[in-house]
Order: C-alpha cells, then sequence, then structure tokens
C-alpha cells in the first residue's frame, strides 16, 4: 500500500474518529473540541479552523453528528454538536477497527514473542 | 475585539454559498477566531501577534475555501483522497492512483508477470487470428461500393460440379435480359510468353476480358483509356491493358507508353493504357486483353462474370432474375424444367475465400477459448488476491477510506495489468501474425493484406477492456464489500468464506472444461491432419520437378510441332546427368483439371437422373506413369507407338473410372474395351491400362474418375515438364532451362516446383489450422495447469492454521496430502465430466475437418482425459506436499 495514501486515509479516519469521541459524552461546540485536541494530545495534534470546521460540516452532512444553536443568558448563542445514533454505530465501529489497527501495527513493531 | 468577518467571507467567495449559510458560517468560525484572540491576549501575546497568529488559522494552505467546497453541501459524494475529486484535482487523483497501482505491480512481480502474461497470451492469439480474419473477410475490396459487385457463375450438380464456367450464348444472354445489374463483364484467364529483344522470355498471367469490366469494377485506367466496345469483337484488333505492376516494371511508369507495341507470345500487341493498381480481379492478371468472343458459339464453359448490382437490389433478387433470363431461351420444355446449368452468384469475396471462410471461424472460435480460459483465470487469481488483501482493504476501511476509493484503486490495478498485458499481447500477436502469414501460400489474391488496422486496433482494445472488467471489477466489488471488522478480526485467522471459495472452485472447473475441449479438437485435427499426411498420393513426389511451358500458336501452328518440340525435349532433358526419367504432361497431380464427359462401351446406359460424372482428361507422353510413379494395376502405359500418326488412338484409366463405368468389372477385365467421349461422335479410344488412383485434387479431396490420353489425340500448347532425378531436383532446373533455350531462346519456364512442395502447398490450409489448435490446446492446458496450482496453493495457505492444528493434535501427513488432493481432485474430476459433455457437441461442429477421425475418437479422449486429470494431480501435489510438510507450531505461529 502507498505509504502516502495510507497516511492520508489515516489522517482523515483519526480525525474523524477523535471529533465523533469527543462529542460521544456531551455536546460541545468547535472551539471547545479544538482545545480539547490540542490538551488531551499535549499539544501534539493540533486542528485549525480550516481544516476543522469543514470536517464537522461533513460529518454533519453524514447524519453523525447533528448541529445546533444554543443561546445562553447573557452570552452569544453558540453551535453545538453533538452525536447522533448513526454517529454512535459509526463510532463504534470505527474503534473496534483502530484498536485492530494499533494492535496490528503494535504486532509489526513491537517484539516477536510479545 | 476585531472583525474577522470580511477575511472569513474573502476565503468563502467563489463558493456561491445561500446567504442563509454563510452567514451562520461566518457567525461560528469569527467566535472560534474571537475564542482564540482572547486566548492568546491573555497568554501575554502582544495584540498585533495574536492578530496574525489568528488570521494564519485560516491561511492554511489556503486550504479553508478548498474545504469548504466540499462541506457546502451536506452529503456530497464521498472524497476519494484527500483532494478534491472535481475538476482540477481529478487528473491528479488519476495520476496518483496509477503510481499507487505501478508501486503494487512492482511489489508483487511474480503474481503480475502471472495476470500479465496469461492475458498476452490470449490477447496474442486472438490478434493474429483476427488480424487474418479481418485481411481475409473485412477489409473492403479495393473497388468502389465493392459490397455490390457478385461473382457470376453456373452450376451444374448433375456433371457433379459446383462451378463450370460460364458459356458465351450464356452470358450474352444474361448480360442482355437481365433487369438486376448496372453491368456485367466476363473474363477469363490465360498467360503469354513476354519476350523483348535481349531474348529474355519471362511468363505473364493475362487475363482476356468484356470491355466492360474495368467499368463494373468502378475504376479508370491511370493512363491511356479503357476497351472500345468495337475492340471487343471477334477478329478485333490485338491491343492490351497494361496491369500497374508490369508497365512499372517494363516501361519504369513511363507515361507516354500508349501506341507502343509488346509482343506477346510472339504476336504484337498495341498499348491503349495502364491498368489502376486496385486492379485486382482477375488475381494476378498482369494484362488485360479483350475477351473478343463470339456470342453464338457456345459448347464450352470457361467464362466467369463479375457484375455490379443496380443500387438496393439483394443477391436473391438478381439471381431470381438471371434464372428467368436463363431459362426465358431454353426452348425444350423438359429440359427447362429441369436446366442442367443454372446461374449462381455470390459476393466475390466469397467466391476466392469460402474454404478459409469456415477455418477461420473455428480457429476465432478456438482462440476466444483461450481468451476465456486467460480471463477465467485472472479473475480467480484476483479474486484470490482480493482475498488476501483483505487485511490491507479492512486497515484502509477502518481509517477511513472510503469504498469508493477503494474499489477505484483494485480497479485502475486491474486496468493497468490488463492495459501492459494487451500491450504485450498485440506486439507478441504480431509476431504470431508474421508467423501465421509465412505459413500461407503465396497465390492468395493479391487484394489480401494482412496487418494492423483501426479496426484491429478497436478490437484488441476492446478485448482487454472487456478482460480487465472481468477479472477487475468482480473482486473490486468483492473487496470493498468486506466488512472491515469482521475481515480484521476473523478472515485473518483462518480461510476464505464458503461463498467465495465456491466461486473460485467453480472458475477452475470452467477452466478445466474449456482446456479439455480444445485439446479434444485440437487432439482429432492434428490426427485428422496426420492422416491426411499419411494418405497415399498415388505418386512418388520426391525428387520429381516441374515447370510449364506454353508454346505460342503463331510459332507452333500445327499439332505436330508442338509434339516434335515436346517429344524433343524430353530426349534431350533424358541425357542430362542426374535425369533418371523425363516426360510430360497437361495437368499433373495437383494441377488444373480438363473435365469431359464420357462414355464405356458396354456399360450399362445411364438413367435420365442419374449423375452423369464429369471426367478428368490428362495428355501425357510417353514415360509419364513411370516418372511420376504412378502404378500401374493392370496393363501398360503409352509408348512411342501409340503416337505414331496412323497408331489406334489408346487410353489408360483410373481406378474410379472404372469402377464408375464398369462396375464390379476386374482391372484385366477391361483391358482392350473401348471408351469415348459422351456425345454424337464418341472418337473411341481402346484401354490399355489401369493406373492406381492419384490424388489429383489434394490429399483430403474426393477422387474424379480420370482418363489419360495420347497428345496426339489431343494435341497442347500448355504442358507441365516432369523429370525424376537422382540428385536434388532443384539442380537440374538451370541445366533444362539452357536446354530450352537452345531449342527455343523466346520459351520461358514458370511455374517451377517440385512436386513435395506442391503437396505441401496443397495441405496449407490444413497444416495452418491444425497446428494452430494445438498451440492453443497447449496454451490452454498450461494456463488450466496455472490455475489449479494457483487456486490450491492460496487455498492451502489460508488453511495452514487449521493443518497445523490437525496435525499438532495427530493428523498424519498423508491424511492431510490426501484431503488436499482430493479436494483439488474432485475440481478437476468434475471440470472433465463438464468438458467432455461440450467436447462432444464441439467436436460434431468440426466434423467435415475430420477426414474420416471420428468425432467420437475414443483414444483422442482417453489420451486427453488421462493428460488433463494428470496435469491437474500435478497441479494439486505440489501444493498439498506443500501441506503435508507444514510444522504445526509454525502454523499456530503464522498469525
Amino acid at each position: 500500500m502507498s505509504d502516502r495514501s495510507i497516511d492520508r486515509d489515516l489522517k482523515k479516519g483519526s480525525a474523524e474518529l477523535l471529533i465523533l469521541s469527543l462529542v460521544e459524552g456531551r455536546q460541545r461546540h468547535g472551539y471547545e473540541i479544538s482545545k480539547l485536541i490540542e490538551t488531551r494530545s499535549r499539544g501534539t495534534v493540533r486542528f485549525r479552523v480550516a481544516s476543522l470546521y469543514p470536517l464537522l460540516y461533513r460529518l454533519e452532512g453524514r447524519g453523525w453528528v447533528q448541529g445546533q444553536w444554543v443561546e445562553k443568558p447573557g452570552q452569544r448563542r453558540r453551535r453545538y454538536y453533538r452525536l447522533t445514533p448513526a454517529g454512535r454505530e459509526i463510532l463504534a465501529e470505527r474503534r473496534r477497527g483502530w484498536d485492530a489497527f494499533v494492535e496490528a501495527i503494535r504486532r509489526i513493531t513491537g517484539t516477536e514473542y510479545a | 475585539m476585531p472583525d474577522w468577518g470580511d477575511a472569513i467571507r474573502e476565503r468563502l467567495r467563489g463558493l456561491n454559498l445561500e446567504g442563509a449559510r454563510e452567514t451562520e458560517i461566518v457567525e461560528e468560525l469569527a467566535q472560534h477566531l474571537d475564542d482564540r484572540y482572547r486566548e492568546l491576549m491573555e497568554s501575554g501575546a502582544p495584540e498585533q501577534r495574536a492578530r496574525g497568529l489568528v488570521l494564519e488559522e485560516l491561511e492554511t494552505h489556503d486550504l479553508l475555501a478548498e474545504e469548504m467546497r466540499r462541506a457546502r453541501q451536506p452529503g456530497t459524494r464521498e472524497p476519494m483522497g484527500m483532494g478534491s475529486t472535481r475538476g482540477r484535482n481529478f487528473m491528479g487523483n488519476v495520476w496518483h492512483d496509477l503510481k499507487v497501482a505501478l508501486r503494487m505491480i512492482r511489489a508483487r512481480p511474480a503474481f503480475s508477470a502471472l495476470v500479465i502474461s496469461m492475458l498476452a497470451i490470449g490477447v496474442a492469439g486472438n490478434a493474429a487470428i483476427f488480424s487474418v480474419f479481418n485481411g481475409l473477410f473485412l477489409r473492403p475490396l479495393p473497388f468502389p461500393d465493392s459490397a455490390r459487385l457478385m461473382d457470376l457463375d453456373e452450376t451444374a450438380p448433375k456433371w457433379d460440379l459446383k462451378f463450370v464456367g460460364i458459356s458465351n450464348p450464356d452470358f450474352y444472354n444474361w448480360q442482355k435480359g437481365n433487369a438486376t445489374f448496372e453491368r456485367m463483364a466476363a473474363y477469363t484467364g490465360g498467360g503469354a510468353n513476354l519476350s523483348d529483344d535481349s531474348g529474355n522470355a519471362q511468363r505473364i498471367k493475362t487475363a482476356s476480358v468484356t470491355y466492360p469490366m474495368l467499368d463494373v469494377l468502378g475504376l479508370k485506367p491511370v493512363v491511356g483509356r479503357n476497351f472500345l466496345p468495337q475492340e471487343d469483337q471477334p477478329k478485333g484488333p490485338r491491343v492490351v491493358l497494361l496491369g500497374y505492376d508490369l508497365w512499372r516494371r517494363l516501361f519504369q511508369g513511363d507515361r507516354h507508353v500508349v501506341g507502343r507495341v509488346v509482343k506477346l507470345s510472339e504476336q504484337p500487341y498495341t498499348i491503349v493504357g495502364v491498368l489502376p493498381p486496385e486492379a485486382v480481379l482477375p488475381p494476378d492478371a498482369e494484362a488485360w486483353l479483350p475477351l473478343q468472343a463470339d456470342p453464338n458459339r457456345g459448347g464450352s464453359f470457361y467464362l466467369q462474370g463479375v457484375g455490379r448490382l443496380k443500387q438496393g437490389l439483394s443477391q436473391a433478387q438478381a439471381k431470381a432474375d438471371l434464372l428467368r433470363v436463363h431459362l426465358s431461351v431454353i426452348q425444350d420444355p423438359k429440359e427447362r424444367a429441369d436446366p442442367v446449368t443454372t446461374p449462381v452468384l455470390q459476393p466475390v469475396r466469397d467466391r476466392y475465400l469460402g474454404d478459409i471462410k469456415t477455418v477461420t471461424r473455428i480457429l476465432l472460435g478456438a482462440v476466444g477459448l483461450v481468451l476465456l480460459i486467460a480471463c477465467v483465470n485472472i479473475a480467480g487469481l484476483m479474486l484470490v488476491r482480493g482475498e488476501a488483501r483483505s487485511r490491507e482493504i479492512a486497515i484502509r476501511t477502518a481509517v477511513g477510506a472510503s469504498r469508493g476509493r477503494i474499489v477505484r484503486q483494485l480497479l485502475t490495478e486491474s486496468l493497468l495489468l490488463a492495459g501492459i498485458g494487451g500491450v504485450m499481447g498485440v506486439l507478441a500477436g504480431n509476431l504470431c501474425l508474421r508467423g501465421l502469414i509465412s505459413l500461407m501460400p503465396d497465390d492468395l489474391p493479391k487484394w489480401i493484406q494482412f496487418g494492423l488496422d483501426g479496426r484491429f486496433a478497436l478490437f484488441s482494445a476492446a478485448l482487454t477492456g472487456a478482460a480487465a472488467m472481468i477479472f477487475g471489477l468482480a473482486p473490486a466489488l468483492q473487496a470493498a464489500s468486506v466488512d472491515a471488522q469482521g475481515c480484521l478480526q476473523e478472515a485473518s485467522r483462518s480461510s476464505m468464506s464458503r461463498g467465495k471459495r465456491a466461486v473460485l472452485s467453480t472458475l477452475v472447473v470452467c477452466e478445466i472444461a474449456l482446456a479439455l475441449v480444445l485439446l479434444v479438437s485440437s487432439g482429432l485435427l492434428v490426427q485428422a491432419f496426420l492422416r491426411v499426411l499419411h494418405v497415399d498420393p498415388g505418386f512418388r513426389a520426391e525428387n520429381v520437378m516441374t515447370w510449364n511451358l506454353r508454346l505460342p500458336n503463331v510459332k507452333y501452328p500445327k499439332p505436330e510441332q508442338g509434339y516434335t518440340f515436346f517429344s524433343g525435349l524430353i530426349e534431350r532433358l533424358k541425357s542430362l546427368p542426374g535425369i533418371t526419367a523425363a516426360s510430360a504432361s497437361n495437368h499433373v497431380p495437383l494441377g488444373g483439371h480438363t473435365g469431359y464427359f464420357y462414355r464405356a462401351e458396354g456399360a450399362p446406359p445411364l438413367g435420365p437422373n442419374d449423375k452423369n460424372p464429369v471426367v478428368l482428361q490428362v495428355v501425357a507422353l510417353p514415360g509419364y506413369f513411370e516418372t511420376m510413379g504412378i502404378t500401374m494395376l493392370a496393363g501398360r502405359g503409352f509408348e512411342e507407338r501409340d503416337e505414331a500418326p496412323k497408331a489406334t488412338p489408346v487410353a489408360v484409366i483410373n481406378e474410379t473410372f472404372l469402377k464408375g463405368f464398369w462396375p464390379g468389372a476386374r482391372t484385366a477385365d477391361v483391358l482392350g474395351k473401348r471408351i469415348g467421349y459422351n456425345g454424337e461422335k464418341p472418337d473411341w479410344v481402346t484401354v490399355v491400362g489401369v493406373t492406381r488412383d492419384t490424388k489429383h485434387y489434394g490429399l483430403d479431396q474426393e477422387m474424379k474418375p480420370s482418363v489419360f490420353v495420347t497428345f496426339p489425340t489431343n494435341p497442347q500448347t500448355l504442358m507441365t515438364t516432369v523429370v525424376r532425378s537422382a540428385i536434388d531436383p532443384r539442380a537440374i532446373v538451370g541445366p533444362a532451362r539452357e536446354v530450352i533455350r537452345q531449342m527455343d531462346r523466346d520459351l520461358p519456364m514458370f511455374d517451377v516446383r517440385t512436386m513435395s512442395e506442391k503437396l505441401g502447398r496443397s495441405l496449407w490450409v490444413r497444416r495452418a489450422y491444425s497446428w494452430l489448435f494445438a498451440a492453443f490446446a497447449a496454451t490452454a492446458i498450461l494456463l488450466a495447469a496455472a490455475g489449479i496450482y494457483g487456486v490450491v496453493s492460496f487455498a492451502v495457505s489460508q488453511r495452514t492454521r487449521e493443518i497445523g492444528i490437525r496435525m499438532a493434535l495427530g493428523a498424519r501427513p498423508a491424511r492431510v496430502l490426501a484431503g488436499v488432493l482430493g479436494s483439488g481432485m474432485l475440481m478437476v474430476a468434475v471440470g472433465v465430466a463438464l468438458g467432455l459433455g461440450a467436447s462432444l457437441a464441439v467436436a460434431r461442429l468440426l466434423k467435415g475437418m475430420l477426414f474420416g477421425v471420428s468425432a467420437r475418437d475414443a483414444a483422442t479422449y482417453a489420451v486427453v482425459i488421462v493428460l488433463v486429470v494428470g496435469v491437474g494431480a500435478l497441479a494439486n501435489y505440489v501444493p498439498a506436499r506443500r501441506a503435508a510438510k507444514v510444522d504445526p507450531m509454525r502454523a499456530l505461529r503464522f498469525e
């Protein structure tokens, strides 16, 4: 398999997985999502506006997340995203695939008789 | 707080977002940027720097607009890669796919080579055979609107002749009375001795044509003019239209050639024009002369006709009309109800290629089978590989690759393989084609040309494309529908699903069946060919040289002069060293035909519905039977006393004549009996000898009754000299030519060939298709073996773990071996059974070509079955052995 193409697939697939996981428990807005990714990865993974929102819109388009404007007193309204039932299924599947992938990578790169 | 709105809007420009949607996006992004700005300020960044960093969020490779373009409509098509699928990136994606595919192909050199070579073999065979087919049957004749040109002839089933030729009265009657042809012309082939002043004589082929010939073909002379109607009258002027090649050869293309005179067979002919290079009918004629026939002189059927149908009329309409015209002049009502000869017509091309057509079609079928096998094999391989790659595909799906993208990637790979295989196939096909052409005789009509043309390229492209789809798309779809998670977790552990293995087994079974069909067909055909080769021709061909000589009437007007010349030549030749016997005949075996109707004295008279077979009449000089090696069954051959002026006319008959005219008579009984022409004036001749049959029309052709007569009873101007030598027969041509030059310096030798050559040439079609079939069958069985091997090996590698467990539990290697072999051989058995059924059906189609070999020849079938089962067992055994050698411990650790 081409390194570059798996790299692309990987980035795209993992980004989706990250976002889906973050909105699983509760609904979050875009800035919050980007902050969480940055802090939890200790700065290793960072999404800029230019790539985060298109991704969110795409997930929304596929019906995996749903965005909603929420108004809170004394604040500007914000758009919050939450996981849909379809998104939940995809997330579960992606998690399994990811685990298997990580396991496969580990088997390849790890010690022979681990 | 800076206002980000404008910056964002600027980046969204060009997306033509709907107003409300754009406002929403701007609002959401602006908020994000506000948060970021606030965060940066709080961390102590100077205002200017914070603003710059925030704006950079938008600038990232100008990705925003790019990404938004895709996000604009929710639910747009899945992107294939990270780039856009649309417009400007499309080529980039194709290029990317191609690069990946190329890398994949290089990463598995053995697999790729296998697929490519299988495809190349299939395409090469098809390309070569198709080119022949194309050259013979599809390429248009070089005449304008050539589909309207019809070959005209007469048929006479009562005389046992498919084509007898057209008589003068019939032709002129058809020409005058028909309502379906624009124009019609008749021609007959001939030859002439062309001599120049320097004493170099050469023989050229000529054609005598009625004056509209060129108009019928739709051609114009390149120099000068066509024949005039008044030149095409009995006793008309001696004029000639030179053929294009002859003109170039004799006059180096001089355009002032009109009005010059050439000497043809000692007669001066005035050149009136030069034929265009397209004037290839009558075939091989190098010069045209006006026919100058007398419409009222009948009796002899010697013309062939060609007519141009009126626009929009069919062959059937024309045939009905010609028959009407033909019958209208027959006076006798009984004869009119059941005429001896009737007009036949067919497209010009069919006349020359009738026999080859069937053969080429059958070969196309054979080659199609090989391609089918190759495709089936490749499909199997791809399926196997798709399975082997299912893990990789599952991973790619898990990490986000879309189904469409995977299908596209696999399809690109298949198409690339198919493309490479196709190109190599075309190249190899070209080589095969050259081989095929070299097998063909050099006297095919000139208008047949082989080689690449547009139609061929299209055919090859379609072929490769179809193959790519067959073996590419199915596995690609199947692979992409793989359940990602299931594959990673389960398929990785052991075997492929039952369904997929069933598909694979079915493919292999089909392959075996197809290979068996080809093997049986080629076995039968090769056997038929060998049988033909072993046919006794009735003469001894080795060490016999022949050539033709034609005495011009002007120089040898009296028959005695001809006799003197030929018998003198034979005497001189006999004295040359190395020559053991010499004689001459007008029709040596495989060398033409003159038919007469005979009757035999004392034979039962013919009933009204009896066939009256045409008898081949051969004129021979003394010593002919000895020289040609024809066995006398009874009596004697011709001697010099038979040629004396007052001698009793004598004849020698062959066995078929004897059986036909005196059924049941013994050879010795008929000596001294008389035979004669079946007419008012029989010209009785006495039978003095009976010969064994000679295969006059070809080894695989029927015998016809024949009569040999002496030269004085039937003087000839064209004779074939026959010389038997003790040395290489080619070595005597030079000395013989010198002898002839001494006798007549203007007399060219032509058609100089050994009898062995003639025999070989007469069999070229059969030889070509028999060996081609054998080559295809060999290819087919090799491909099938590769298919079996591939599938079984794969199954074994998939089952390594299972086999390991079994062996760890105590299964013996022999048992494992038997198990693997058994399932493999089951496929072979089913394939053989299916193939046998199909072979019986196909062999029936071949019946006409089998020369007496039974289409159900048990030996052939038995050998083929043993061969297929043997090859199948071998292809199974290798991987099965590998299975039996599995080390249980390693197998368990395999994954």
